[in-house]
C-alpha cells in the first residue's frame, strides 16, 4: 500500500489485512523487519520497504526464511523490536533456529508474523505454524478481524517485551489478502540506539552472551515456562478475547483468526443469536485459563471453528478433561466428529451447515432449482480454466526444450521440480514434465540421491530445475551434496531476474534490493562453477541453441552439470506491457490440422496469446494477450507465424 | 445516497474475470470509493497462482454497520461484475440466485483446455441467454472494444466500474470516482480514466429504456 | 494401402520393437525427432492417418500395392526382384580418387549423376564415430566422405524429409532396403496430398541382410577401440564368420554371434536383400574385394549406367553365372526366412480392422516364396 506511513492518527482506510499488519509494526515502532516472499505475506515486507528510509528502518528480503528470523533475531538482541515475515512453510525452514530463540528469549519486542494458506490456493501444502507455539512453547496470537491485524500486531511487540520472549502473530489468506475499514493509530517517535550487551554472565539473559548450552538449557527452559505461566495470566485479561451471546448458551461456539468472520455471519444469517454464544479467542496459545473455565462452564455443547489442524480443539478439550471435576464434562463438535471438515479452507457455508446440523435449524442458501439449473449451466457455459504460464514466460519455452530433451535422449529421463512459477511444469502447460515436487530446494536433494541410484541399476537421465530465488533460497546445498558425492544429475537454473510467483520481488541475484538501494549480485554461474559443476548459460527463448546445451548435458554422464536458462520474467516491470515483435500467422501458410503440423502451436505449445479459429481452421494470434515474445515462430513447422521487430 | 439506503445490507458484490484483467484493481476503487462514502467495505480475494490465467473473484460486502466474512455465502450474490462472459456463468453457479443482477463484458479469454481443442467455448447467443435465465437483469458491454478505443485493453474494468455505477444499484458517483483517482494518480491519468469510467456509464444509459 | 496415424505407428512399430530407424517418419512434422540414432515421438499427435505411418518400411506394407505403383505388376517372387540386368562394376578411372568400400560404384554414379546434372544434390548417409548421420550433399567432393560401408541403422531418410521441407527436388539417394522401401512409399503420395510432387530423380539401393543398432554397438566396440577413429568396417564373405572394424592404428574383429543380438528385430522380417525398388542396386561381389555386383532395374538406371560407362566412370563386366546364382539363393533365403518369421510372429496379412500387419503380400505368392526348393 502507497503512503502507508504518511497517513495520520483517526483516519479510516481500506486496507489489507497485510497493510495492517505491517502498520500495526509501524506503530510500534519496529526497526527492523525481514522476511522471504509466500503467500499470503508478501506485502507485509513490501509496505515496510516502501517506508523504511522514512521511519529509519532496515528491511531486508532475506535469502531464506532462517537468515530472516535470525536477522531479525539479532536486532531484538541489539534492544531494537524488530519482527519477521513469512509464509505459513517458512516457519519450517525457520524452526531450528525458532526452537534455540524461544528458548532463549528475546531482548526487543520480537514478532514472528506467519500468514497462512488454509485450502492451499497457492501453496503446495495445507500445513500450519499454530503447533510450533506449543512445541516450541512461544505465545500465539491470531487477529480476529482487520482492525484487530493492526491492533494486534502493535500489542504483539509489547507482550514480547513484557516476558521477553518471540511471539507468534498468525494470519490467513482471507485476512492477509482481504481489505476492510481499519482506523489508523499514532506513529511514534523512535530514537533507539541498537546496542548488543553481553559482557555479563551466561545466566543473565538480557545482559549476559546469548549462548545456549547444554548446561544452560534447563535454567533457559525453566525461565521458558514461568514466562509461558505469566502469558497465559495476561491473556485472561486480554481485551482482544471477546464474547458475544446469552449467558447460558445451548451451543458454545469458540473460534479464532478468520472463522471468526464467518462464524458472526453464520449466526446473524441463521437467527441463533439467543441459543449461540460466539468467544472468539485472540490469545490461543497459551490458553486463558480463568477465561475458558468461565464460558465452559457455562454450556454443555461447544463447537469450536478453526483451519487447518484441530489446534485449539485438541487443546481446549485437554484442559476441558483437567478441569472435569470442577466444570463436568461437555459435548465436543468439531473437526474430530466431521462436524468441520479436516480438509480445505474454512467459509460461511462450512459453520452454517455445522450449525443447521447441530441447532436442527433448516438452511437452503438458494432454491434447489437454481442451483440444479444454475450446475447444468455451468457446464458447457464455464470451461474449466486451467492454469498455465504468462503469454511471454520464458519458464513455456524452457520446460518445451527440456521436455523435448528428455524424449530425444537415449534413457528415459525425468525432472525433480521446485518451487516457483515453474512448478506449472508439472501440468499440461508445463508438458508434464516435473515428476517431483515438495518444497523450496527439495528438487535438487532429491536430484542427488535419484543421480546415485544409477550405481545400483536406475537407468534413467535425472535432471532438476530451480528457480533463481530458490537456487539461493535452498539449492545450493544440495548441488554442494551432489558435486560432492559425484551423483549425475543436470539441474537446470531458471532465471527469470526475479522471485515472480509472489510478485517479483528483489533476491540476490539482483543488484537492486528491496528498499530500492544499489547492492552487489551474486552470481549463480560462477557459483556453480567454483562448486565444481561444469556450467553453460544460455536464453531459453533461443530454442535451438538451449536443445543442443541441454542434449550434451543429458548425454553426458558424469557429475553435475549446470545450465542457467536466463531471461526475464514476462511480468517484470522492464519488460510489461513492451512487446519485442509484432507476431501475425500467414494464413496461406499455416498448415494448421492438417498432418505435418496437427495443430502443435494451440495443441501443444498453448500459449494464452495464440487462438485457433475453428472455422478458418488456421491458427492466429491474440493481439489482446500476446506479448510478442516470439518463441512461436521458432517452434512453428511450416514457418506461418511470422514476427516482426518492434522498433 | 446516505449508508442507510443501501437495498440490502449487506450488499453483496463480485467482480470476476481471468487473471491479468485488473480485477483487483477495480474492486479497490469501489470499495475506496464506497469507504469515502461512509461505508463499512469487505473485500476478498484470490492472489497467487490463480493469476496464471485462472479464474479471479472479488467478493464485496458493503454495509451501513459493519465489516463481513470476505467470502460471500453461496447463493447470496446481489450483483455480479463480469470482466469474461464465461466467468459471470461460473460465479452464477455457486453465488447467483434468482434476484442477482448481472453485467459483463462480451469478450471471451480462451482458456489454455480451449486453446488446444479440448474444450468448446460457448456462444455468445448461449452465453447471454442462460445469463439471463440465471438472473433478474443483466447488461452486456463491450468494454474491451471500449478500452481498445481507448487505447488499451487494460481500461475495461474502468468501463465496468463505470457500468456499476450506470446502474445505480450502490452510490457510485463521477466525483467520487476522480477524488479516489486523484490520490493514486497524476491529472492526466486520471483523465484517462474518467472517460473509461463515463464510457462505462453510457454503455447501461443506452441499453435501459 | 491402409494408412493409420501416428497412435497406431507407436503401436504397431515402437512397441512391438520393429523400428529400424530408418527415418522415414523424422522430421515431416515437429513429433518425430531423432538424435543420436534414436527416433522417438517428442510430443504426442493424434491424427488419425499420416504420413509417418503411411511410409514407414514395416507398417502395413502392401508389397503388392507397391509393385504396381513402382513396376506396373504384382510382385515378383522371384529372389532378386525386378530387373534389367545384373552386372560386375568398379569406379572408372575418371571417377575421383578416395577411400571407398568394395569397387567404388555407389560413389562414382552418384558424384557423376551430379556433374551431369541428372540430380542437384544426395541424401547420403555420414558417420561421426558410430553415429550415423543424414546429409544432404550438394558438392561432389562432399560425396566421398559419406562413402564407407555403414552396417548399422542410420535415419538417413531424415535428411530427405528436411530436403523436401524446404522445397529441393531432383535429388538422388543412396540407402538400404528398408529405407528405399519407405522412399517407394513416400513417392507414391499415399495420403493423395494434392501439393505432392517427387522430389527424387535417381534411387540407389544397397544390398543389405541386416544391419546393427548403432546404440547397442557403441558400448561394445568403446571397450576395444576408440570409436571416434573408425576408417573402415567390413564383414568379409565367408567362411569367416567375423565384423572387422578398423582404425588407423587398430583392427579388430568381433565374431558375428557376438553381434547378432544387437540385430533389430525389424531386419529378421525384411524379405529384400537387394534393395528391389531402386533404380539401382549395388552390393559386394563375393571373392572379388575391389569389385561390385551391380543390378539395373529401371530405364532411367539404365541410362546413368550407360552413359557413366561411356564417360569412363564405370567399368563393366559380365557377371559371373555362379556369382548370380550365389546372389540369388542368398536373396531367396532371406525372404523365405522373413517371411517364416512375419508368419510366425502374426505380422503378415492380418484382417480385421484393429488387426494391423507389418506386410501383406497376396496368398500365392507368399506360398511360392516359402515352397521348399
Amino acid at each position: 500500500m502507497e503512503n502507508l506511513a504518511e497517513e495520520k492518527k483517526g483516519t479510516t482506510l481500506l486496507m489489507m489485512g497485510n497493510d495492517a499488519i505491517a502498520r500495526g509494526a509501524m506503530e510500534a515502532g519496529v526497526r527492523v523487519a525481514a522476511g522471504y516472499p509466500g503467500t499470503p505475506s508478501s506485502e507485509i515486507i513490501e509496505d515496510l520497504a516502501s517506508v523504511s528510509k522514512q521511519l529509519n528502518m532496515y528491511v531486508e528480503w532475506s535469502v531464506n526464511e532462517k537468515v530472516a528470523l535470525e536477522v531479525a533475531a539479532s536486532a531484538s538482541y541489539a534492544g531494537l523490536r524488530s519482527m519477521a515475515v513469512m509464509k505459513q512453510v517458512g516457519v519450517n525452514v525457520a524452526s531450528d533456529f525458532l526452537l534455540h530463540l524461544a528458548q532463549y528469549g528475546t531482548r526487543g519486542g520480537m514478532v514472528l508474523v506467519t500468514c497462512e494458506d488454509p485450502g492451499a490456493l497457492s501453496s503446495t501444502n495445507e500445513g500450519e505454524s499454530r503447533p510450533y507455539s506449543k512445541m516450541m512453547e512461544f505465545p500465539l496470537i491470531e487477529p480476529g478481524n482487520f482492525q484487530e491485524a493492526k491492533d494486534m500486531t502493535k500489542w504483539a511487540f509489547q507482550l514480547s517485551e513484557e516476558i521477553r520472549n518471540i511471539v507468534m502473530v498468525r494470519s490467513v489468506t482471507r485476512l492477509s489478502h482481504a481489505s476492510s475499514n481499519v482506523v489508523l493509530g499514532e506513529l511514534p517517535e523512535i530514537n533507539t540506539q541498537p546496542e548488543f550487551r553481553y559482557h555479563s554472565n551466561l545466566m543473565d539473559t538480557m545482559e549476559g552472551p546469548i549462548i545456549n548450552l547444554p548446561g544452560t538449557v534447563s535454567f533457559l527452559h525453566r525461565s521458558q515456562q514461568e514466562k509461558l505461566k505469566r502469558v497465559a495470566e495476561i491473556y485472561d485479561e486480554c481485551s482482544f478475547n471477546v464474547y458475544t451471546g446469552p449467558d447460558r448458551p445451548e451451543l458454545l461456539l469458540i473460534t479464532s483468526s478468520a472463522c471468526n468472520l464467518y462464524s458472526r455471519e453464520a449466526i446473524q444469517i441463521l437467527g441463533v443469536q439467543e441459543r449461540v454464544g460466539i468467544l472468539k479467542l485472540g490469545t490461543t496459545w497459551p490458553l486463558p485459563p480463568k477465561l475458558l473455565e468461565k464460558h465452559l462452564a457455562s454450556t454443555e455443547n461447544v463447537l469450536v471453528v478453526e483451519e487447518v489442524l484441530p489446534f485449539m480443539e485438541d487443546n481446549i478439550k485437554a484442559f476441558t478433561a483437567s478441569i472435569g471435576v470442577r466444570i463436568g464434562v461437555k459435548r465436543f463438535y468439531g473437526k474430530a466428529d466431521g462436524t468441520i471438515p479436516m480438509v480445505g479452507e474454512s467459509n460461511p457455508d462450512v459453520v452454517l451447515n455445522a450449525l443447521s446440523k447441530i441447532l436442527s435449524v433448516k438452511y437452503e442458501h438458494v432454491s434447489t432449482d437454481y442451483s440444479k439449473k444454475a450446475a447444468e449451466i455451468a457446464e458447457k457455459g464455464a470451461p474449466p480454466r486451467a492454469l498455465t504460464f504468462c503469454p511471454g514466460c520464458p519458464h513455456r519455452a524452457s520446460f518445451w526444450t527440456i521436455h523435448t530433451t528428455l524424449a530425444l535422449g537415449d534413457r528415459e529421463g525425468f525432472v525433480c521440480g521446485d518451487i516457483g512459477c515453474y512448478s506449472l511444469g508439472a501440468i499440461s502447460s508445463g508438458f508434464d514434465t516435473l515428476k517431483t515436487l515438495h518444497s523450496m530446494g527439495s528438487g535438487t536433494g532429491l536430484a542427488s540421491g535419484f543421480g546415485k541410484l544409477g550405481n545400483l541399476g536406475l537407468n534413467k537421465t535425472v535432471f532438476s530445475v530451480c528457480g533463481d530465488s530458490t537456487f539461493y533460497h535452498a539449492v545450493m546445498p544440495s548441488l554442494v551434496n551432489a558435486i560432492h558425492n559425484r551423483a549425475d544429475l543436470t539441474l537446470i537454473v531458471l532465471d527469470n531476474s526475479g522471485t515472480a510467483m509472489t510478485g517479483f520481488q528483489a533476491h540476490p541475484g539482483l543488484e537492486v534490493n528491496a528498499t530500492g538501494d544499489n547492492v552487489p549480485a551474486v552470481d549463480i554461474p560462477a557459483i556453480c562453477r567454483a562448486m565444481g559443476a561444469k556450467v553453460s548459460v544460455c536464453d531459453p527463448f533461443e530454442i535451438e541453441k538451449t536443445q543442443t546445451v541441454l542434449l550434451k548435458a543429458a548425454d553426458d554422464r558424469e557429475g553435475v552439470k549446470v545450465v542457467v536458462l536466463r531471461q526475464i520474467c514476462a511480468l517484470s516491470p522492464e519488460k510489461k506491457g513492451k512487446k519485442l515483435y509484432d507476431m501475425s500467422v500467414d494464413e496461406d501458410i499455416c498448415i494448421g490440422e492438417n498432418c505435418g503440423c496437427n495443430r502443435l502451436c494451440t495443441r501443444i505449445f498453448k500459449c494464452p496469446g495464440l487462438i485457433w479459429d475453428n472455422e478458418k481452421k488456421k491458427a492466429g494470434i491474440d493481439e489482446v494477450i500476446c506479448t510478442g515474445c516470439g518463441v512461436c515462430a521458432s517452434i512453428c513447422p511450416s514457418g506461418a507465424i511470422k514476427k516482426k521487430e518492434v522498433k | 445516497m446516505s449508508p442507510a439506503m443501501l437495498s440490502n445490507d449487506p450488499y453483496n458484490l463480485i467482480i470476476t474475470g481471468v487473471g491479468g484483467q485488473g480485477n483487483v484493481l477495480a474492486s479497490r476503487m469501489v470499495g475506496d470509493m464506497l469507504l469515502q462514502s461512509g461505508f463499512f467495505v469487505t473485500i476478498g480475494e484470490t492472489f497467487g497462482a490463480s493469476q496464471r490465467g485462472g479464474s479471479v473473484m472479488s467478493h464485496m460486502r458493503i454495509s451501513a454497520g459493519s465489516y463481513f466474512s470476505p467470502q460471500i455465502p453461496r447463493g447470496m450474490a446481489h450483483m455480479v461484475v463480469s470482466l469474461e462472459p464465461t466467468e459471470a456463468i461460473r460465479v452464477l453457479k455457486d453465488y447467483g440466485n434468482s434476484q442477482v443482477k448481472v453485467i459483463s463484458n462480451t469478450r471471451p479469454i480462451h482458456s489454455i483446455g480451449v486453446i488446444s481443442g479440448e474444450q468448446a467455448y460457448p456462444s455468445e447467443k448461449d452465453i447471454k441467454k442462460w445469463a439471463e435465465e440465471l438472473s433478474q437483469q443483466v447488461w452486456f458491454i463491450n468494454a474491451t472494444d471500449g478500452a481498445m478505443r481507448l487505447g488499451n485493453p487494460i481500461f475495461g474494468n474502468i468501463i465496468a466500474v463505470g457500468a456499476l455505477s450506470g446502474t445505480g444499484v450502490l452510490p457510485l458517483d463521477r466525483e467520487t470516482f476522480r477524488n479516489v483517482l486523484l490520490k493514486k494518480m497524476t491529472p492526466e491519468r486520471v483523465e484517462q480514466n474518467m472517460a473509461a469510467f463515463d464510457m462505462g456509464v453510457s454503455m447501461i444509459d443506452s441499453q435501459t429504456i | 494401402m491402409r494408412t493409420f496415424g501416428p497412435k497406431e505407428l507407436l503401436q504397431d512399430v515402437r512397441e512391438r520393437g520393429l523400428c529400424v530407424e530408418c527415418g522415414a517418419c523424422v522430421s515431416l512434422c515437429p513429433y518425430f525427432k531423432t538424435h543420436q540414432g534414436k527416433t522417438a515421438m517428442v510430443f504426442p499427435c493424434d491424427l488419425p492417418e499420416g504420413r509417418c505411418y503411411a511410409y514407414c518400411p514395416k507398417a502395413e506394407v502392401d508389397l503388392d500395392e507397391l509393385s504396381m505403383n513402382r513396376w506396373g505388376k504384382l510382385y515378383e517372387t522371384t529372389p532378386l526382384g525386378n530387373y534389367i540386368q545384373v552386372l560386375k562394376t568398379r569406379a572408372g578411372k575418371n571417377a575421383p580418387a578416395g577411400e571407398f568400400q568394395a569397387g567404388g560404384s555407389v560413389s562414382s554414379i552418384i558424384t557423376f549423376a551430379m556433374t551431369q546434372g541428372i540430380i542437384d544434390a544426395s541424401v547420403l548417409t555420414d558417420r561421426e564415430g558410430l553415429t550415423p548421420v543424414p546429409r544432404l550433399v550438394t558438392r561432389t567432393e562432399d560425396v566421398i566422405k559419406c562413402a564407407q560401408s555403414k552396417y548399422t541403422t542410420a535415419p538417413t531418410l531424415e535428411a530427405l524429409n528436411i530436403a523436401m521441407h524446404e522445397g529441393q527436388g531432383k535429388l538422388g539417394v543412396v540407402g538400404t532396403p528398408c529405407q528405399i522401401t519407405a522412399l517407394t512409399q513416400l513417392r507414391s503420395n499415399p495420403l493423395n496430398l494434392p501439393d505432392f510432387s517427387d522430389p527424387v530423380s535417381l534411387v540407389v539401393g544397397l544390398f543389405c541382410t541386416w544391419a546393427l543398432d548403432a546404440r547397442l554397438l557403441e558400448p561394445m566396440l568403446s571397450k576395444r577401440l576408440n570409436i571416434k577413429n573408425i576408417k573402415k568396417m567390413d564383414i568379409p564373405p565367408p567362411p569367416a564368420e567375423i565384423l572387422v572394424v578398423e582404425t588407423e592404428k587398430k583392427r579388430i574383429e568381433i565374431p558375428l554371434d557376438e553381434i547378432r543380438p544387437l540385430i533389430p528385430k525389424g531386419c529378421l522380417i525384411c524379405p529384400d536383400m537387394t534393395s528391389e525398388w531402386a533404380d539401382i542396386s549395388v552390393g559386394v561381389l563375393e571373392n572379388e574385394p575391389e569389385w561390385n555386383t551391380l543390378i539395373i532395374r529401371s530405364e532411367s538406371g539404365l541410362e546413368v549406367i550407360e552413359r557413366a560407362v561411356t564417360e569412363g566412370w564405370l567399368i563393366t563386366e559380365r557377371l559371373p553365372e555362379k556369382s548370380l546364382q550365389h546372389l540369388k539363393i542368398a536373396a531367396g533365403n532371406k525372404k523365405r526366412r522373413a517371411l517364416t518369421k512375419a508368419i510366425e510372429d502374426k505380422l503378415l496379412n492380418n484382417q480385421g480392422k484393429n488387426n494391423r500387419s507389418s506386410l501383406r503380400l497376396r496368398s500365392e505368392a507368399v506360398d511360392k516364396i516359402l515352397e521348399p526348393l
